[in-house]
């Protein structure tokens, strides 16, 4: 295979520059409301032209489109087929000349660029593929440029014992003749308790017989929803089946009297309580597998204000070492909502960014930010740093995935060329390095 | 008062009808391990050859086997590698560790109805280099009764018996005002008593209430050090009449009492759905048959074996088994109070904490070995012991008396 890819990238080079899928729609105030909501950047600017970190959100082809042929198609196919599965962007570069106005319709075209190696990296042996994506507006003058990189990698072979609960999803429950209303019942949308057709007590579990008036004659009642934590537990490990923990199962007295167990969900595990009233909700775990959960009654709707919040406190506090050159930190959550809001926002619908089953069936641990995303958080921070400053171009460096349930901080400084410099960390490590080039003024 | 009622024991005035008739005669055990690097029917069959010769009978002798239903080896196999060609009684207890005193249970009912004249009770398995039994159930298990059980857990990730037991533990901190340090000091006394038992894994590693306190959450409000650890072994005890086992090469431990019980609702370990949570009825159930067939009183025994899978649970059993008032034990177990030389000792062999987790089985040999006066950490002037096993699951316990 080595053999050939000098030919094959000898072949795409003298293609040059062609034309990528056109852009499916003008640049459009609600499309960039949906992107700032979302990402969370608050500046006024956007109500009259576009971020420029949305640049390539105005050439992704959306849900359902066809997957139009890209320049390195054949390339990451037959690296693919020489084992090289594993995939991983690792640079992505963009050049902003001009801020962009509502209703001017773009076209892009792809480029090429370079595949270097095998090289040995962290993630197994492989091949860095690089290409350019350019955008042009109507009169042909181009207003934005990106490099994009990725790694093909072999990935390494798997242990002799893989670890089971990485393997499989979440068991789905056993359903009898006895219990299956239950089940119905959820998928349904409803919790069902089980009612003595006879006396009209209520019953969880349910069972064949009334324990009290020994009847045969089974009804149920649908439940409020409504109820109080009786108890609950924290699991930490060890591992469990599509799970990531750690995560919270309470024991729940329905205000019908009943008591069930379901996780709780909605917030974090340390503000969970014995007594504290809980809602139900139905969550689904994968395409087979519906539950019924728990969450704090007095949980509001998601506020799109939520994600603007937090910033930290002035670099001029306490932060150890904190220099003069030091811009005020962020601190996202990512929840669940941040993380597919802005997937979708950007119109990334890689199921990896909103399906939790399908994104640990692929080996991550939950679903995770988007490049898109982290380039958009990136230029929200120097634009909440420095409201003022015009961004001329983004290079990021990606480091490890950035997962729902995780925090990103994004902390920066001015460099002494002018330019900022941005580093994300995550639990895990550090999730992207970034410098963003200011426009003089 | 019965006619079946014997006076064959000190202190005990056994009531039930099988009071004092059976004894253990023989007790027998592999060592301790986390690999045992061989099968699980050898360390059966090597345990149960222990307690027979121990007892100092011939395996000719023994007519009666009885196991866990969880156990992977089946009574007749062992009768197989033993030699014994006819048993006339056999028998299996379910419910996991809930199992271990009612194998002995069925046994002395066995030896006291004339079913049997010699019966051994064993347990051995890999749970450490094999099955174990501390991870993720998958709960598939079928759509039994204990299928459909699982099924309203599992798919929760409820799933582990660390977090069941968790979800009691959690409502006992709210009801009471006890803390992690509380549970924490079950440990503490546990590993002091392995410390000293050449026998226990945990041999000459005590640790402090500190080391509780830094060791890693398993299952929130359980850490690491609240639950006991994962062994290979197999351990056997031989049963036979007092009488019979007069005659043989150790002072019975005579049964005076032998009981099973199960609570309202009761599932195998999901024991949620009435009742107040920091509460085992089953083993208050047990208790009650215990002191009223035995005759005798918690002040009445010398020295407790208590089934210590996890922490908190042998609070409660200090509660349901009248040691102390309901929400008193964390007061019961403060300063020392479940170690030796303490008002009650409990597990003098460091229990599953320390010694080894071999479904309870252990802590019967130990039982016994307290009423020989031969135990390693040998209380003092012990005239009576009581055994339980498995809690949360329907569970069994014993009284043994020094005859």
């Amino acid at each position: 295979m080595h053999d050939r890819l000098p030919a094959l990238a000898e072949a795409l080079a003298a293609e040059g520059e062609v034309a990528a899928p056109p852009c499916p729609d003008p640049v459009d105030p609600a499309m960039i409301r949906n992107w700032t909501q979302a990402i969370g950047d608050g500046n006024p600017l956007y109500a009259g032209v576009a971020p420029p970190a949305m640049i390539q959100v105005w050439s992704m082809q959306g849900l359902g489109a066809r997957k139009a042929g890209s320049v390195v198609d054949g390339l990451l196919g037959l690296l693919d087929e020489a084992g090289c599965t594993g995939v991983v962007a690792t640079n992505c570069e963009q050049t902003y000349d001009r801020y962009l106005r509502h209703g001017e319709h773009l076209r892009s075209t792809l480029r090429f660029g370079s595949i270097t190696g095998p090289k040995r990296t962290a993630l197994g042996e492989g091949y860095f593929v690089t290409w350019h994506q350019t955008w042009y507006d109507e009169r042909d003058e181009r207003v934005a440029g990106m490099l994009f990189r990725v790694l093909k990698f072999r990935p390494p072979e798997r242990a002799a014992a893989p670890n089971p609960a990485a393997e499989v999803g979440p068991p789905a429950p056993m359903i009898g003749p006895d219990t299956r209303f239950f089940w119905d019942g959820v998928r349904e949308g409803e919790l069902r308790v089980q009612k003595c057709g006879a006396c009209g007590r209520l019953r969880h579990p349910p069972g064949p017989m009334c324990p009290h008036c020994h009847a045969l004659d089974r009804d149920h009642v649908v439940a409020s929803g409504r109820g109080e934590l009786h108890s609950y537990v924290v699991h930490h490990h060890p591992p469990v089946p599509g799970r990531t923990g750690p995560y919270v199962v309470g024991l729940v007295e329905l205000e019908e009297g009943v008591r069930m167990v379901g996780n709780v969900i909605g917030c974090p595990p340390g503000d969970v309580r014995i007594g504290m009233p809980v809602r139900l909700v139905f969550e689904r775990l994968d395409d087979g597998l519906t539950l019924p959960q728990w969450i704090p009654a007095d949980r509001e709707p998601p506020d799109e204000d939520d994600e603007v919040e937090g910033a930290a406190p002035d670099a001029s506090d306490e932060h150890g070492g904190a220099g003069p050159d030091d811009l005020p930190s962020i601190e996202i959550p990512l929840t669940p909502t941040f993380v597919i809001a802005t997937a979708l926002a950007t119109r990334d619908f890689t199921p990896v960014h909103h399906d939790v089953a399908l994104a640990r069936a692929q080996g991550a641990k939950d679903i995770f930010l988007n490049i898109l995303t982290t380039m958009g958080l990136v230029q929200r921070f120097v634009s909440e740093a420095l409201p003022d400053a015009e961004p001329a171009g983004i290079a990021v460096r990606l480091g490890v995935p950035a997962y729902a349930g995780d925090t990103l901080t994004l902390t920066g400084r001015l460099t002494d060329d002018g330019a900022v410099e941005v580093r994300g960390a995550v639990a895990r490590g550090e999730h992207v390095v970034a410098t963003v080039r200011l426009r003089d003024r | 008062m019965t006619a079946t009622t014997t006076a064959t024991t000190t202190g005990a005035t056994t009531t039930g009808a099988l009071g004092g008739r059976a004894a253990i005669a023989g007790i027998g055990a592999t060592e301790f391990s986390k690999e045992s690097g061989r099968s699980e029917l050898r360390l059966a069959v090597e345990a149960c050859h222990g307690a027979i010769r121990d007892a100092g009978l011939r395996p000719a002798e023994v007519d009666g086997l009885v196991t866990f239903t969880q156990d992977a080896n089946s009574e007749i196999a062992v009768a197989r590698e033993l030699g014994i060609e006819d048993l006339s009684f056999f028998s299996r207890v379910d419910y996991g560790g809930g199992a271990a005193c009612g194998t002995v249970a069925h046994a002395a009912m066995a030896v006291a109805t004339g079913q049997a004249r010699a019966v051994v009770c064993y347990r051995a398995f890999n749970e450490r280099s094999g099955h174990r039994f501390g991870q993720a159930t998958g709960g598939q298990r079928g759509a039994t009764s204990t299928g459909l059980e699982f099924s309203w857990h599992v798919p929760f990730g409820f799933a582990t018996p660390a977090a069941w037991v968790a979800m009691h533990a959690q409502r006992y901190l709210h009801a009471y005002g006890a803390t992690s340090e509380d549970f924490g000091r079950v440990t503490v006394a546990m590993r002091r008593h392995a410390a000293t038992n050449p026998r226990a894994w945990f041999h000459g590693r005590p640790i402090t209430l500190e080391e509780h306190q830094a060791s890693r959450w398993i299952v929130d409000p359980l850490r690491l050090l609240d639950c006991c650890q994962e062994s290979d072994g197999g351990v056997a005890v031989l049963v036979t009449s007092t009488e019979r086992a007069r005659d043989l090469a150790h002072p019975p431990a005579v049964i005076s009492a032998a009981a099973q019980g199960t609570g309202p609702g009761q599932m195998m370990m999901f024991n949620y759905y009435s009742g107040d949570l920091t509460t085992l009825p089953a083993m208050g159930r047990v208790g009650d048959r215990l002191w009223r067939a035995s005759g005798l009183t918690p002040k009445d025994v010398q020295t407790a074996i208590l089934y210590d899978h996890f922490t908190p649970f042998v609070l409660i059993q200090l509660e349901e088994l009248g040691f102390c008032a309901r929400g008193e034990a964390k007061e019961f177990i403060r300063d020392g109070g479940i170690e030796l030389g303490a008002r009650l000792p409990v597990n003098p062999h460091g229990g599953q904490l320390g010694e080894a987790y071999i479904h309870g089985m252990n802590g019967i040999a130990e039982g016994a070995r307290q009423i020989r006066r031969t135990a390693v950490n040998q209380v003092a002037d012990v005239e009576n012991v009581l055994v339980t096993a498995g809690t949360g699951v329907p569970t069994s316990g014993l009284v043994l008396t020094r005859g």
